[in-house]
C-alpha cells in the first residue's frame, strides 16, 4: 500500500505541474497578457524604432507625461514579460507555491484573498448538492433495482433520463422561474445574514445541481446492484431465509457502491462547471460569479488564480477518491 | 443462475432481466426513429432557415413587445418585439452548427491521437495518455472557460473550444477499444502476411473502433450543445448578433422576462431539452443495439 501511495503522489505532483503550465499557457499563449495590464497601449507597433532612436515616443495619455513605449517597455519588466514564457512560469509557480496568486488588476486586492473570500459560498453550494444527490439516489437506485423491470423502476429510468438531458441552467431557469418567482416558496438569490439563511437560500440551486448527478448515481447504482444481486452470497443469504429488506440493504448495497465512488470524483468536475453557471442564476456571490466578472474585465490574475485553485482542487479530490477506492477494494491495487 | 426456476419474488426477475434486454437490443426501436426524425426536422429547419417562412428574426418591434405564446406571433415575442419562434429556429443553426463541427473535432483529433496510442502502446501512448489525463483534470468548463476567455469568440472559436474539450475523454474511449482490438487474431493474421502498420490501422482497427464512436458522436453533440449553452451563461459564447439558444434562454431569463413572460426562455429551453433528449436517446440506443457496453472506459 505505502509503495502504491508512493506512486500516486508522483503522479499527482506531475498532473499539478500539467495542469498549471496548461492554465498559465493558455492564459499566455492565446491572449496577449500585456493587453491586461497596459490596455489598447498593448497594440502599439513602433516600440523597437523608438529604442533604435529612429522616432520619438508619443504619449496618448493626458494625465501622465511618459510615452507609451515607455510605459510598455515598464510594466513588461514589473511583469517579467520581457522573459521567457517558460522562465516566468517557473517564477509564477514558486509564487503559488508560497500563497502568492497575483494581484487584481481591477481591485488591487491580492487574488488569495480574493479566492478566500468566495471559495466558502461555492464549497457550500457544491457539498450541499452532493449531500441531496446521495440522499435521493441511494434510496430510488436501490428500490428501483428491486423492482428492476416494474412498472416503478421503468418511471424512474424515464425520469433520470430525462433529468440527464436537462441542462442544469436550463433546470435552473425553470426552477427559478416557478420557487421563486411565481410562487415565492423560496428565496431566489443568495442571503448571507446568518448560516440559517445561507443554506436556505442554496436549497434551490443545490437541488438544481443534484438532481443531473442524482440521475447518473442512481444509474450506476440500479446497474450495479442488479450484477451483485446474481452473486451466490445473495442466493445463499436468501436460501438463509433472510427479508429481502435485508438482503438489499446489508449485503447486496455495499459492494454495489464501488462505481458510485469512482463516479463521486469524476461528478465533482461537472458540479464545478454547473456552479459556475447557478452562481450567475440565482446570484450567488461565490467563485463562479467572480470568474465570470473577472472575465469580463480582463483581469487576468484573478482568472488564472480561480482556474488553478478549482483545476488543482478537482484534482486533489480524484488523488483521495482514487485512494478510498483503493482501501475499499484491495483488488485494485494490483491492476 | 437459476432462470428454469419460475420467479417469485422481485430478486429472481432480475436474472431473466437480461434476457429481456437481449431481445430489444436486436431492434433499434420505434423511439430511436422519433427521435432521429426529430434531429433531422430541426437539423433541415437549421439549414433552411433564411428561405423559411419565418420572420427576420433581429427585427426589433415585429409584434408588440412580450406578447404571449399564439398571439400576433407563433411564440410571442421578447423584449424587444423581436419573434420567439424565428429566433429559436435561427438558434438551431449556431446551437447545431457549434455541437456538430466541435463533435466532429473531437471525434477526428482525439480518435486519431485514442488509436496512436492504443497501437503503438510504449513512450506515445505515455506521452498521449498523460495528455490527455492532464486535460481530463480540468472540469470541462473550465477548460473551456480558460480557452474562450482569451479569444474572440467567432463561430469557429467555439466550436474549436468545444472540440477541444472532447479530445481527452474520446481519446480515452478510441484508446481502450483499439487495445481490446489490437491484439486479436484477424489483426495478427494481417501482420503475418505483412502488412504495415497504416495498414492495419485503417482497414482492420478503424472499421472497429468507428462503431462505439457513432454513438459517442451522438451522445457528445448533445453534450457540446449543452455546453455552448453553458457558456452563454458564462458570456462566453458566439459574440455579437448571433443567435443561439443559449443566448436567447439568457436573454429571456432577466428577473421581469421570467416573471411576465417566461416563454422567452422556455421556448428555447424546450428546443434544445427535445433535441439533446433526441440526441442522448439515439446515441444510447446505438450503442446498446450495437453491444459495445464493456468497451466504454
Amino acid at each position: 500500500m505505502a509503495r502504491f501511495i508512493a506512486r500516486r503522489v508522483v503522479q499527482l505532483i506531475l498532473v499539478l505541474l500539467a495542469v498549471t503550465f496548461v492554465a498559465f499557457g493558455a492564459l499566455n499563449f492565446l491572449g496577449d497578457p500585456l493587453v491586461n495590464i497596459v490596455g489598447p497601449l498593448a497594440a502599439i507597433d513602433y516600440c523597437d524604432e523608438v529604442e533604435a532612436g529612429l522616432r520619438e515616443d508619443s504619449y496618448t495619455s493626458i494625465n501622465n507625461s511618459r510615452g507609451d513605449c515607455e510605459i510598455i517597455g515598464e510594466a513588461k519588466a514589473d511583469f517579467g514579460l520581457d522573459k521567457p514564457v517558460v522562465q516566468r512560469y517557473f517564477t509564477w509557480l514558486g509564487n503559488i507555491i508560497t500563497g502568492d496568486l497575483g494581484t487584481s488588476f481591477q481591485t488591487q486586492l491580492p487574488v488569495s484573498e480574493i479566492i478566500a473570500q468566495k471559495l466558502p459560498k461555492s464549497l457550500m453550494l457544491m457539498v450541499m448538492a452532493q449531500i441531496i444527490a446521495l440522499a435521493v439516489a441511494i434510496p430510488v437506485g436501490v428500490y428501483s433495482a428491486y423492482r428492476a423491470g416494474r412498472g416503478i423502476d421503468r418511471a424512474t429510468s424515464v425520469a433520470s433520463f430525462g433529468l440527464l438531458s436537462i441542462p442544469n441552467f436550463a433546470l435552473g431557469v425553470i426552477v427559478l422561474q416557478f420557487f421563486a418567482l411565481r410562487n415565492q416558496w423560496l428565496p431566489a438569490s443568495f442571503d448571507d445574514t446568518s448560516v440559517g439563511t445561507r443554506i436556505h437560500s442554496l436549497i434551490l440551486p443545490a437541488t438544481v445541481l443534484a438532481l443531473g448527478i442524482a440521475a447518473t448515481y442512481q444509474r450506476l447504482l440500479r446497474t450495479d446492484l442488479l450484477t451483485t444481486l446474481q452473486e451466490d452470497f445473495v442466493h445463499m443469504a436468501r436460501a438463509k431465509g433472510m427479508t429481502d429488506r435485508h438482503i438489499m440493504i446489508r449485503h447486496a448495497l455495499r459492494p454495489s457502491l464501488f462505481s458510485l465512488i469512482t463516479v463521486f470524483g469524476v461528478s465533482t468536475g461537472g458540479l464545478i462547471g454547473g456552479s459556475l453557471v447557478i452562481e450567475g442564476i440565482f446570484s450567488i456571490p461565490g467563485i463562479g460569479s467572480e470568474i465570470v466578472t473577472a472575465v469580463i474585465r480582463d483581469d487576468f490574475p484573478v482568472v488564472l488564480g480561480s482556474v488553478v485553485v478549482i483545476a488543482s482542487g478537482f484534482v486533489v479530490i480524484n488523488f483521495f477518491v482514487d485512494l478510498f477506492y483503493t482501501w475499499l477494494d484491495p483488488r485494485v491495487r494490483s491492476s | 443462475m437459476n432462470t428454469a426456476v419460475p420467479s417469485t419474488t422481485a430478486i429472481d426477475d432480475i436474472a431473466n432481466d437480461e434476457t429481456v434486454n437481449d431481445v430489444s437490443k436486436r431492434r433499434l426501436g420505434f423511439g430511436f426513429w422519433i427521435a432521429i426524425s426529430w434531429i433531422g426536422l430541426v437539423s433541415v429547419a437549421a439549414l433552411l432557415a433564411p428561405w423559411l417562412p419565418i420572420s427576420d428574426p433581429n427585427e426589433i418591434a415585429n409584434g408588440a413587445p412580450r406578447d404571449g405564446i399564439l398571439g400576433d406571433n407563433l411564440m410571442g415575442t421578447d423584449a424587444l418585439g423581436r419573434d420567439v419562434f424565428a429566433r429559436t429556429i435561427w438558434g438551431a443553426r449556431i446551437s447545431l452548427g457549434v455541437g456538430f463541427l466541435g463533435i466532429l473535432l473531437g471525434v477526428v483529433v482525439g480518435g486519431s491521437l485514442g488509436i496512436a496510442a492504443g497501437y503503438f502502446k510504449g513512450l506515445t501512448d505515455q506521452v498521449i495518455s498523460f495528455l490527455a489525463f492532464s486535460l481530463l483534470s480540468f472540469p470541462a468548463l473550465v477548460l473551456a472557460l480558460l480557452i474562450t476567455a482569451s479569444l474572440s469568440r467567432s463561430f469557429l472559436t467555439v466550436a474549436m473550444t468545444l472540440g477541444i474539450i472532447g479530445i481527452a475523454p474520446i481519446s480515452r474511449l478510441a484508446r481502450a477499444t483499439t487495445i481490446q482490438f489490437a491484439d486479436r487474431e484477424f489483426v495478427q493474421a494481417a501482420r503475418v502476411i505483412g502488412a504495415k502498420s497504416r495498414r492495419i490501422i485503417i482497414k482492420e482497427l478503424l472499421p472497429n473502433v468507428l462503431i462505439p464512436m457513432g454513438a459517442l458522436t451522438l451522445l457528445g453533440m448533445g453534450i457540446s450543445i449543452v455546453a455552448e449553452g453553458s457558456l452563454a451563461f458564462l458570456g462566453l459564447s458566439v459574440e455579437g448578433e448571433a443567435i443561439s439558444w443559449g443566448k436567447s434562454i439568457v436573454d429571456g431569463s432577466q428577473t421581469r422576462d421570467l416573471n411576465q413572460n417566461s416563454h422567452v426562455a422556455f421556448v428555447p429551453i424546450f428546443a434544445m431539452f427535445l433535441t439533446v433528449m433526441a440526441l442522448n436517446f439515439a446515441g444510447d440506443r446505438i450503442r446498446e443495439y450495437t453491444d459495445v457496453r464493456e468497451t466504454a472506459f
